[in-house]
């Protein structure tokens, strides 16, 4: 018998490591798939991951539950999105202040960042889908943000309001002003196509 | 209502978020607006456009190597809060609750003054720049101090107030021995969190540099959790050959067999095997679960001399 998301969290408040994994692995993958969606880059959105799961088990002591558990960790899923790529600035500014060498020539070529090309990525080599990626990153951070939730993840406005924690008629706002900024950025191609 | 209030409801109505009262009214209003009905078309062309190139999803593995990566992060966070936990845990058994608030501020005062005085004036440690201030003086606006890492927690000022966090670092400058166990914790801590991987190697190569005198618990635990959770393969591979150097207990066995099974670089799982293989049979004391993940890594892994090496154990078992 599933064990109910209340008494899961009463045992992770109080330091049962199982009811803690247990409970995040409830809503993981669409913490994942948030920051997939919106960084485009599946090693971005890791770190994303990580970054909201360690404040989600930093904070659980101060969980009141006066809100959804899911509310909660989802509005910090969005804060960290919308705040992580000025944070990346400062980090890639000090990473390349320093160098990473070893002697083992196996292991030279392992620079900084290592990953092995992503086959999702080198499998849509279309220029289209190139295209409409960059489109969507143009967008300002809230308009992408409110994009992602509602049109990959399907999130009804009244929940989008709540992890970005305005008003709905500010959610609309933000939907409204992406689809008119993605018409112009690919108004060529859908008019050539339609 | 307007033309324009019908024309923004078509959006809307294409996310299915219209009531079916206004569901209705927007569909009576197609009929008559030609204007709106090619809005429609559009707008659902549009959306198909960009749902038919959306290629990233979130598949098992991406799910399984970010889960992974967590736990070490979280292993790492438990090990820092540990010793904290156990001094509160020991002052607040030995006062009771009217005076628990006034003493624990005093003994940690008195904690913070002790650990100080033994840091700076230790002989083994040297302190190079001596203009260092307790924490609670720091003022945000001398010229050494850095704010870094600003985390908003609430950015929207919608009630006028913003929440975030922020470092406020100021540099340090030290000089000691190596086998310090001041000088440790902070090598540990560094190659736990140090952004930079070549920070985070250097910190293991300083303590590798000479034979530890003592195998600390923490630090062979601060390399398992480097080993299996670090994103970098030079740095895992660094972490691995210092751990090789402790005794052999039941925590690194289940760290090479993690390496051997999980990691995807060919170089570490040779290093795993190749230290399972030295062992011997009643060393290694394989549990029927690690003979079968064995078995699957003689079928699966696609360097032979991993498969030959695996073998090699299974036979020993047999």
């Amino acid at each position: 018998m599933e064990i109910s998301e209340y008494d899961l969290i009463k045992a992770a408040k109080s330091g049962n490591h199982s009811a803690f994994e247990e409970l995040i692995y409830r809503y993981d993958k669409s913490v994942l798939a948030i920051a997939l969606n919106f960084v485009q880059d599946r090693d971005t959105a890791k770190d994303i991951y990580q970054d909201v799961l360690i404040r989600v088990y930093r904070g659980l002591k101060n969980f009141e539950m006066r809100s959804e558990f899911s509310t909660w960790l989802f509005r910090i899923t969005t804060n960290v999105c919308l705040t992580y790529k000025s944070r990346q600035k400062k980090r890639e500014f000090i990473s390349l202040d320093e160098r990473f060498e070893t002697e083992d020539e196996d292991f030279g070529k392992f620079e900084i960042m290592d990953s092995e090309p992503d086959p999702g990525e080198t499998a849509d080599s279309s220029d289209m889908g190139e295209i409409i990626r960059n489109a969507v990153d143009s967008l300002s951070v809230k308009q992408r943000m409110t994009f992602v939730l509602k049109h990959y993840e399907g999130y009804k406005i009244r929940e989008i309001a709540e992890m970005l924690n305005c008003k709905e008629g500010t959610v609309k706002k933000y939907l409204f002003d992406a689809i008119r900024n993605l018409r112009k950025k690919l108004e060529l191609i859908y008019q050539t196509a339609y | 209502m307007n033309h324009n209030e019908f024309k923004k409801r078509i959006l809307i109505s294409l996310f299915g978020e219209l009531s079916k009262y206004e569901q209705a009214e927007l569909e009576e209003h197609l009929q008559s607006c030609e204007e709106c009905r090619q809005e429609l078309e559009q707008q659902t062309h549009l959306l198909s456009l960009v749902s038919k190139h959306k290629t990233l999803k979130v598949d098992e593995k991406l799910l399984q190597d970010a889960r992974s990566q967590l736990r070490g992060a979280i292993r790492a966070e438990r090990q820092g809060n540990h010793l904290l936990d156990n001094l509160a845990q020991f002052f607040s058994g030995l006062v009771t609750a009217p005076y628990r608030a006034a003493l624990s501020g005093v003994a940690v005062l008195a904690i913070g003054l002790f650990l100080g005085y033994l840091f700076f004036h230790s002989p083994q440690v040297t302190l190079i720049n001596d203009n260092v201030k307790p924490a609670s003086d720091i003022n945000f606006y001398e010229n050494d101090v850095k704010i870094k890492n600003i985390r908003f927690i609430d950015p929207v000022a919608s009630d006028g107030e913003i929440e975030f966090t922020f470092d406020a670092v100021k540099p340090l400058h030290i000089k000691g021995n190596v086998n310090d166990s001041k000088v440790q914790s902070i090598l540990t801590y560094a190659m736990l969190n140090e952004q930079n991987p070549g920070a985070r190697l250097n910190s293991i190569n300083a303590m590798d540099s000479e034979a530890p005198q003592k195998f600390d618990k923490d630090i062979k635990d601060a390399l398992i959790t480097v080993v299996v959770s670090d994103e970098n393969p030079g740095v895992r591979r660094e972490a691995l050959k210092f751990l090789n150097k402790f005794p052999y207990d039941e925590d690194i066995k289940q760290a090479y067999i993690h390496v051997l099974t999980a990691d995807t670089v060919t170089g570490l799982r040779i290093e795993a095997i190749n230290a399972l293989s030295n062992l011997t049979k009643k060393a290694l004391d394989l549990k029927q679960s690690e003979v079968d993940l064995f078995k699957q890594k003689l079928e699966t892994d696609k360097n032979s001399y991993i498969r030959y090496k695996t073998k090699t154990i299974l036979q020993n078992y047999n």
